[in-house]
């Protein structure tokens, strides 16, 4: 583990100051005028495994309410503002990893058996011609074959890791160069709007977008209007809830299932942080109708949730931070780039098998437009944009439930790619002459030999999407006596979410989804461990099933969707409490069934003082790790070229025969466990609350 | 003729047989439920109004303190109880009025009352020939009016206390709030909250508004009419944001912390049908009642209105600061029903005239002496001025004492009997989804 000098003097000067706030005065929340406030300040500090200092974060949090007097009709009327702001002190601490000076030249894998040294310096790939060592497979030297080869000037072998890093070595499989210092250091892949973090969005992410104001976390105004019931005559309510906010759904930890009106910002650590912490306050009108008992329901309530604010996806972290969820950042600047500048991509190119064996490939250099990711297409803000959902929840006799729909945009990115995908120019366009000669499309394949950008089925060259999905679904808890447990279920069924499909000449396809947790609670004593307090355990099971599940077994192996179309993922949670609740042991252990993949995050809490907490702990993984999955190289979009007749696939037919590699689908079936398989950490964290 | 009087014998034989408070006569009933002090308050040798009593002269007051009491002032642990003149705590009469309409129709079937509409369901002066007099002492205190029909507890500081050290490690500030949803009789709705189909007969919410580790944490619990009905159960935290609902057979663990346990929660907070009741018999012993008003209040905590909270004293300042009473007390003994219960045993010290639990001692399963309960409690004749009239003996102040572990946690509150304050629409998950009070 490496920590700099600088992260060390950080740290004692740290100390330091929670030193003084230790032995400070209790401190109660504050009052100013009408305004009831509080004030935080939290220190989270990671060390990863190989990597060292992964987390600096300093963050400061006001928040206030206060009450009005009742407006006419309108009572219970109050205010709430919830500010934040976060210095993530890593981009300075250990900017070798995350920050300015990260990255490095790559040397790319080459399994072609024509590159004695195993791999090629990004930009030296075949038919690029800057590598000899190709010899026919180099192109014109200096100027490469077709529309093969790129400018290392506009991307550079620098400041890059190799995708996939540090989860799996590439494995015979794709891999390319992905940039991953700030984008106002290296702009290369950074996607507009999306994932384009300056050094310093990234070290102060809530001051990021002026125009989203993440600093003011929350900022709502309530307010309830009482009046007689039509039908009974007996009290109700209609209560608002207009602002920034998060509306949360559902009775499930950690799971997203119903609970998917706001976006949640995975870069801030993973999908371990507390939901309310990492999901992103949206501007939301909500109503609800409180009807109160009705009937035999003890209690039922209407609730319609009108979310418009401008669409918002899910954070998944930029490549060159910390928490990359899926490694997806990485892949998705890795591909932007490569649309953009071009770039060399692993064992891509077969070497043909009059000379080596089936399955070697030459690692090959791509020219601009020709794969990768052109663009993200963010929904602007209409009002066919925004987002609707309602609720109905209650309580019939020992059971409470809720009925949920909701129509909203997929907070998750889509490739749509190939025939879908943004207009390409073929590597082959004039392969034979350096110029284009308009020739008319002469030979099967159509169109390979000039280079008017067009749609190519099975063409690894996509656009980010954010499709539309309806859902409808519902919760409920109820308490089984006799074995002192609450139980809890949730199921949701979704419509319109988009998958990635190696089947479809888009290189995607549509499913319905059904999602769904069992939820088991139970307080339960151990004495010898525990005398007077009981433990927590909390089992949770989360399944999800795929009803438009495509796979077919390809010749090579197996092609399709790579989402698993059932899996299932396992969590329980214990805790117990010691020292009047101030120490507080807690364990979490997770297992995703399909992907093989662990987690386990021991930590205990500790109460130093009224006004202060210490959180240690350790976050592990382990299992099975990298998954492969068919990996498109074999579905020859410029037949015959690229054909895979060697290992039996068509000659002159687009689509994929099974070959396999880690990237880029096996992400998908490795799960976000999986795919932080290396990213073992200590952690301890700091919370003061100064007011 | 014979035949006619040996009939009406056998039937005034059943009635007194049936039902001993119609012999007894309803009056007398009430009187002696009631006004148990109508003809002199009780009286105890060197028990006199401004008698200091402690450690060095606790032997010659032991028969009118409870032997806990005696041993903490024996051992200096509580410095001393000041004697304040004895109060008739006068019930609402609505109340008072409701229980002698249901004098002699109220049974205990299948471990729920049968016949029970309002107020004090066993209102006859327990027996110890009764085998059950334990289990009606147990409805009684179920159905007292001592929160009224509702009240609301705000603000409401918990202290958790090193007993050894005097330090405060901890201090928490909650709301709390009760809604008698059944047998109301004073507060609109009377006689009871409807639509309610569940059938609940008591609710209580709570909210922690600080330290940050517990802030915005709400309970609420919603007991059943039928006894024999395991409550429901809410808990909404702060930090995720979601009601969860509780298993409420679980009533033993440290609440957020404290030395309470939900158990704890005014005197005993469980369903009757949770315990084994055994009633001890009738004494008369110093309880923490007083007039509010006219204790040594503390500055701490100022209010907009001026309202003072009970100060606190003795060891660690573990003990509400207030006058003790001679009062007439009916001693129970609990034994849980659930063997894994870490409470062997509770030892509960009813006053016979408002049915509140001033005392409580708490033993292990061991059956070593755990914790020392005291909840004070006022008239509220003696308190805010919107009090005044609401006849009820509300919670003042507490003082949990961990003998084992030298710990406390105490009390400081503001309660007010206030239908406007607890509506009904507190008292559904709902409305803490929504962030609560």
């Amino acid at each position: 583990m490496r920590i700099t000098g600088k992260a060390l003097g950080s740290l004692a000067m740290g100390l330091c100051a929670w030193g003084l706030a230790l032995h400070g005065k209790t401190v109660q929340a504050g009052e100013l005028g009408a305004w009831r406030i509080n004030g935080f300040l939290e220190n989270d500090t990671r060390v990863r495994q190989d990597v060292g200092l992964s987390k600096e974060r300093n963050t400061l949090r006001l928040e206030a309410d206060r009450e009005f007097d009742d407006l006419g009709a309108f009572t219970g009327n109050s205010l709430t503002l919830k500010l934040r702001g976060t210095y993530d002190g890593v981009y300075d601490l250990n900017s070798k990893e995350y920050g300015r000076d990260a990255g490095g030249p790559i040397c790319l894998e080459d399994t072609s058996g024509l590159i004695p040294a195993g791999c090629v310096a990004h930009g030296r790939g075949a038919f690029g011609g800057n590598n000899l060592q190709y010899g026919v497979f180099n192109g014109v030297p200096g100027a490469g074959l077709g529309q093969f080869g790129f400018n290392l000037a506009n991307n550079p072998n620098d400041g890059m890791i190799v995708l996939g890093e540090p989860l799996h070595r590439p494995g015979g499989g794709v891999a390319f160069g992905v940039p991953v210092r700030p984008c106002d250091v290296d702009s290369r892949g950074c996607l507009g709007g999306y994932m384009d973090g300056s050094e310093n969005d990234l070290r102060f992410p809530e001051f990021a977008d002026a125009d989203r104001l993440d600093w003011l976390r929350e900022a709502y105004f309530d307010s309830s209007l009482l009046f007689s019931s039509p039908l009974n005559g007996e009290e109700q309510e209609l209560f608002f809830r207009v602002g920034k906010q998060q509306v949360i759904w559902g009775r499930t930890d950690l799971f997203r299932v119903l609970d998917v009106i706001n976006p949640v910002d995975y870069s801030r650590n993973n999908i371990y942080d507390e939901l309310q912490d990492i999901r992103i306050p949206m501007w939301i009108a909500t109503a609800e109708y409180r009807m109160g008992p009705v009937a035999a329901l003890q209690d039922l309530n209407w609730q319609v949730v009108w979310n418009f604010d401008k669409f918002r996806p899910n954070s998944l972290g930029q490549c060159g931070t910390a928490n990359v969820i899926l490694d997806a950042g990485c892949f998705f600047r890795g591909m932007k780039n490569l649309w953009d500048n071009g770039g060399t991509v692993s064992n891509f190119a077969l070497v043909p098998p009059i000379l080596g064996q089936p399955g070697m490939a030459m690692t090959t250099d791509f020219g601009p437009n020709q794969v990768g990711i052109r663009e993200v297409k963010l929904p602007n803000w209409t009002l066919s944009n925004t987002q609707i959902g309602t609720k109905f929840e209650g309580v019939l006799g020992d059971v409470s439930f809720s009925l949920n729909g909701l129509l909203y945009r997929s907070q998750l990115p889509s490739l749509h790619g190939g025939s879908e995908g943004p207009p390409a120019i073929s590597p082959f366009a004039n392969l034979l002459l350096p110029v284009d000669l308009q020739l008319p499309e002469l030979l099967p394949g159509v169109g390979q030999y000039n280079t008017v950008p067009r749609q190519v089925p099975y063409l690894i060259a996509f656009d980010i999407a954010f499709p539309r999905v309806k859902m409808l679904g519902g919760s409920l808890d109820f308490t089984i006596a006799p074995i002192k447990t609450v139980a809890r279920i949730e199921a949701a069924m979704t419509w319109g979410e988009q998958f990635p499909n190696t089947l479809r000449p888009s290189l995607y396809s549509e499913s319905r989804v059904a999602r769904y947790v069992v939820g088991l609670d139970r307080l339960t004593f151990i004495p010898f461990l525990n005398a007077d307090r009981t433990f927590l355990f909390s089992l949770q099971i989360f399944g999800q099933h795929l009803l438009d599940h495509e796979l077919e077994q390809g010749r090579l192996g197996q092609v399709g969707m790579p989402d698993w179309k059932d899996n299932w993922t396992a969590t329980l949670f214990m805790q117990t409490w010691y020292l009047q609740d101030r120490l507080q042991p807690k364990l979490v252990m997770a297992r995703d069934w399909k992907a093989g993949a662990y987690a386990m995050q021991p930590s205990v809490d500790y109460l130093l003082s009224q006004n202060l907490k210490l959180s240690i702990g350790a976050n592990v993984k382990f299992g099975d790790g990298a998954q492969k999955f068919n990996d498109c190289r074999d579905c020859n979009p410029y037949p015959p070229f690229t054909a895979y007749a060697s290992s039996g696939g068509p000659l002159l037919e687009a689509g994929p025969i099974g070959l396999t590699g880690f990237e880029p689908l096996g992400r998908f079936r490795q799960g976000p466990l999986g795919s932080s398989d290396k990213e073992d950490e200590v952690f301890i964290n700091l919370g003061y609350q100064f007011f | 003729m014979k035949r006619i009087t040996r009939s009406v014998l056998a039937m005034l034989a059943g009635t007194l047989f049936t039902a001993p408070a119609l012999a007894q006569g309803a009056d007398d009933v009430i009187n002696q439920s009631f006004y148990p002090y109508k003809a002199g308050a009780p009286t105890a040798a060197g028990v006199n109004v401004g008698v200091l009593i402690d450690k060095n002269n606790a032997d010659q007051f032991k028969a009118v303190l409870d032997p806990v009491t005696y041993d903490l002032l024996k051992k200096g642990v509580q410095p001393s109880i000041k004697v304040g003149p004895t109060d008739s705590f006068d019930v609402h009469p609505k109340y008072v009025e409701a229980t002698r309409q249901n004098i002699g129709k109220v049974k205990i079937v299948g471990g729920n009352l049968e016949g029970y509409s309002a107020g004090r369901p066993f209102p006859e002066l327990p027996s110890s020939s009764d085998a059950d007099a334990g289990r009606k002492l147990a409805f009684n205190f179920r159905h007292t009016f001592s929160a009224g029909d509702n009240v609301q507890i705000k603000p409401f500081y918990w202290k958790y206390r090193n007993a050894a050290t005097g330090k405060v490690d901890r201090t928490v500030e909650f709301q709390f709030n009760f809604l008698n949803f059944k047998h109301r009789v004073a507060e609109q709705p009377i006689p009871a909250v409807s639509p309610n189909p569940n059938d609940y007969f008591r609710g209580i919410y709570g909210k922690a508004f600080s330290p940050q580790d517990v802030q915005d944490t709400q309970l609420m619990i919603l007991g059943f009419d039928q006894d024999q009905k395991a409550s429901d159960g809410y808990l909404y935290l702060g930090f995720q944001r979601r009601v969860r609902r509780l298993e409420t057979s679980q009533t033993t663990d440290a609440f957020l912390g404290s030395d309470l346990m939900i158990q704890d929660f005014e005197g005993y907070f469980g369903r009757v049908a949770e315990m084994n009741w055994k009633f001890k018999g009738t004494k008369t012993l110093l309880m923490p009642l007083y007039r509010h008003n006219e204790q040594k209040l503390s500055d701490e905590y100022k209010q907009p209105d001026g309202y003072k909270f009970v100060a606190m004293t003795g060891k660690g300042e573990c003990f509400p600061d207030v006058t003790w009473q001679l009062r007439q007390v009916h001693e129970l003994e609990m034994t849980p029903v659930d063997k894994s219960s870490p409470v062997g045993r509770r030892v509960m010290y009813l006053d016979s005239q408002t049915f509140v639990a001033p005392r409580t001692l708490i033993y292990d399963r061991a059956g070593k002496l755990w914790k020392s309960w005291t909840i004070g409690h006022t008239s509220t004749e003696h308190h805010l001025p919107s009090n005044k009239g609401k006849f009820a003996a509300i919670y003042d102040s507490f003082g949990m004492f961990d003998v084992q572990n030298q710990r406390c946690t105490t009390g400081q509150f503001r309660t007010e009997i206030d239908g406007s304050k607890s509506p009904v629409r507190m008292f559904n998950p709902q409305f803490m989804r929504s962030g609560g009070a």
